[in-house]
C-alpha cells in the first residue's frame, strides 16, 4: 500500500491503527495524521491504552474483564450466586446488566465454538465455567442466535446436564418492533418455542 | 453488472467490523464468492436471516470495488435442525469448510452446489457423519481428484489383504508392488468397501448403511487424510469431530427419527 512510502514510524501506526475492527486502511490514516497534529490528544489515548493494557486483566472467577480479582460482581453479596448466565463476549455483560433485571452471576467465554475458524472448547473460558460451579443451580446461555452460538450452548448443556444442573436459555424471537411477517422461520420457531402463558 | 442475483448457501459467516459479517457463499451459477452483509448483527435488520451459516437463500448482490454487498436476501431454507443437533451442525461444518478449502473463488460447480443442498437436507434425519463422508468423496469425485477404491491406482491390479496401503499421492489404493515409496497410510479393507459404499450408493439410500464407531472413525479419518493431501490444507473443523459424542445409535435408523 502506498502509505508505506511514509517514514517508518508514521506507516507503522497506520498499520496499527489498520488491524483495529471496523477501521479500513482510509481511516487509519486519517486518525494517525490527527494524532500527529493533536499531540496532548495523541498523549492522553498512548497512557489510557497503556492503564488499560496493565490495570486490565480476567476475573479469574467469571473471565470478565476487571481491574480487581474477583471482580466486582464475583464478590457481591447482592447477587445470587447459586444462578450463572454464559454470554459471548464482556461487551454481553454490559448489555445484560443496563436492564437491571438479571440479578445472577455471569461467565464470559470469550467467542463461540467454530470448529471451521479452529475454535475448539479449548479456545474458550470453558474449563473455568466447569471449575466453578459448586453451588450452582442453574446456569442460563445468552448466546447470540447464531448458528456457532447455538452449537455452543448445545454443548455445553451436554457438558452440565449430567451434574445435575438446570441449563436454560435467554429467550430469541422478535425483535421489539418488527412485523411477523418479515421474520425468518428459525426466528419464528425461536418465537414459539419461548411463548409463555398470558 | 454492477447488481447480480445470486442463489446461494452461506459456507462461512464471520463477523466484521462493528455490525457486518463477511459471507462466503457458494452459489449456483458463480461458484464461490464473498460478501459483506452489512448491519446484520443489528437485531432489526431485515437482511439478518440471509447472513447466517448454512442458510440457503436468494442473493442480490451488489459488485464492489474489493467486497461485494448483499443487498437483499430472501432465505429459501434455514435447516434449523442445523441448528439445534451438535452433531448434524459438526458435520454440515465439515462440509462446509471442505468445499471452501477445494474451491476456488468465481468457478461455476453447479453439481458441487446441488451436492451441498442435497446433504444439508438429508442432514435432517440421516447419521450426520455418515453424509459428511458420502459428501466428501462425491466432492473429489466432481472435481476429479476421486480415489481409486476398487484396484490399485498405479497398475491396476486386484489389491488383497485385510490392511491395504491407501496413498493420496498414488491417487487412491496402491498393491505391494507399486507401494514403492508413496506416502500414504494402511487401511482395513472393509473400510474401503465401506467408502466404495459412500461414493456410489444413491445419496438418497445411505441410510441403509450401518456402521459401527470404529468403522465410522477409520472412514473419516482415511478420508480427511485424502482431502488434506489433495488440497493441501488442513480440515480443522474434522479434526475436532470427536467433540461431537454422539453415538451411532442415536441417528442413521429410519425407525427413530427425532422430535
Ligand atoms: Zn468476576
Ligand atoms: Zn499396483
Amino acid at each position: 500500500m502506498n502509505f508505506l512510502s511514509y517514514p517508518r514510524p508514521l506507516a507503522d501506526l497506520i498499520t496499527a491503527l489498520s488491524r483495529l475492527p471496523g477501521i479500513g486502511p482510509k481511516t487509519a490514516g486519517r486518525l494517525a495524521f490527527y494524532l500527529l497534529q493533536e499531540p496532548e490528544a495523541a498523549e492522553a489515548l498512548a497512557q489510557s491504552i497503556r492503564a488499560a493494557k496493565e490495570e486490565i486483566r480476567q476475573c479469574s472467577l467469571c473471565c470478565n474483564f476487571t481491574d480487581s480479582d474477583p471482580c466486582a460482581l464475583c464478590q457481591s453479596d447482592q447477587r445470587d450466586h447459586s444462578l450463572l448466565c454464559v454470554v459471548e463476549q464482556p461487551r454481553d455483560v454490559a448489555a445484560l446488566e443496563k436492564t437491571g433485571e438479571y440479578k445472577g452471576l455471569y461467565h464470559v467465554l470469550h467467542g463461540t465454538l467454530s470448529p471451521m475458524e479452529g475454535i475448539g472448547p479449548d479456545q474458550l473460558r470453558i474449563k473455568e465455567l466447569l471449575g466453578r460451579l459448586e453451588g450452582v443451580k442453574e446456569v442460563v446461555m445468552a448466546v447470540n442466535p447464531t448458528v456457532e452460538g447455538e452449537t455452543t450452548a448445545l454443548y455445553l448443556s451436554r457438558l452440565l446436564k449430567p451434574m445435575g444442573i438446570l441449563v436454560t436459555r435467554i429467550a430469541h424471537g422478535l425483535p421489539v418492533g418488527g412485523d411477523l411477517e418479515y421474520a425468518d422461520e428459525v426466528t419464528i420457531a425461536r418465537a414459539l418455542e419461548g411463548r409463555r402463558q398470558l | 453488472m454492477s447488481v447480480y442475483q445470486a442463489d446461494a448457501i452461506v459456507i462461512r459467516s464471520r463477523e466484521y467490523g462493528e455490525s457486518d459479517r463477511l459471507l462466503t457463499l457458494f452459489s449456483r451459477e458463480q461458484g464461490k464468492l464473498q460478501a459483506i452483509a452489512k448491519g446484520v448483527r443489528k437485531p432489526k435488520s431485515r437482511q439478518r436471516a440471509g447472513a447466517q451459516l448454512f442458510t440457503y437463500a436468494d442473493y442480490l448482490l451488489h459488485k464492489g470495488h474489493t467486497l461485494d454487498t448483499v443487498n437483499e436476501a430472501s432465505p429459501r431454507e434455514s435447516f434449523p435442525h442445523l441448528w439445534n443437533d451438535f452433531e448434524r451442525s459438526l458435520a454440515a461444518t465439515g462440509m462446509a469448510e471442505l468445499l471452501d478449502v477445494a474451491t476456488l473463488p468465481g468457478q461455476p460447480h453447479p453439481e458441487l452446489f446441488t451436492l451441498t443442498l442435497t446433504g444439508f437436507f438429508l442432514l435432517e434425519h440421516y447419521s450426520p457423519f455418515l453424509i459428511q463422508g458420502a459428501y466428501a468423496l462425491r466432492l473429489l469425485h466432481i472435481l476429479g481428484y476421486h480415489p481409486r477404491l476398487e484396484n490399485c491406482a498405479e497398475c491396476g491390479a486386484k489389491v488383497e489383504g485385510s490392511r491395504i496401503f491407501f496413498s493420496p499421492a498414488a491417487g487412491g489404493i496402491v498393491c505391494s508392488h507399486c507401494r514403492g515409496a508413496y506416502s500414504g497410510r494402511w487401511v482395513a479393507a472393509g473400510s474401503l468397501a465401506f467408502m466404495r459404499q459412500l461414493l456410489y450408493r444413491d445419496m438418497d439410500k445411505l441410510d441403509r448403511l450401518r456402521w459401527n464407531s470404529s468403522l465410522r472413525d477409520e472412514v473419516l479419518a482415511a478420508t480427511e487424510f485424502y482431502c488434506e493431501q489433495k488440497f493441501e490444507r488442513r480440515l480443522r473443523s474434522w479434526q475436532m469431530r470427536n467433540l461431537g459424542c454422539g453415538r451411532e445409535s442415536d441417528y442413521g435408523s429410519e425407525s427413530d427419527k427425532q422430535h
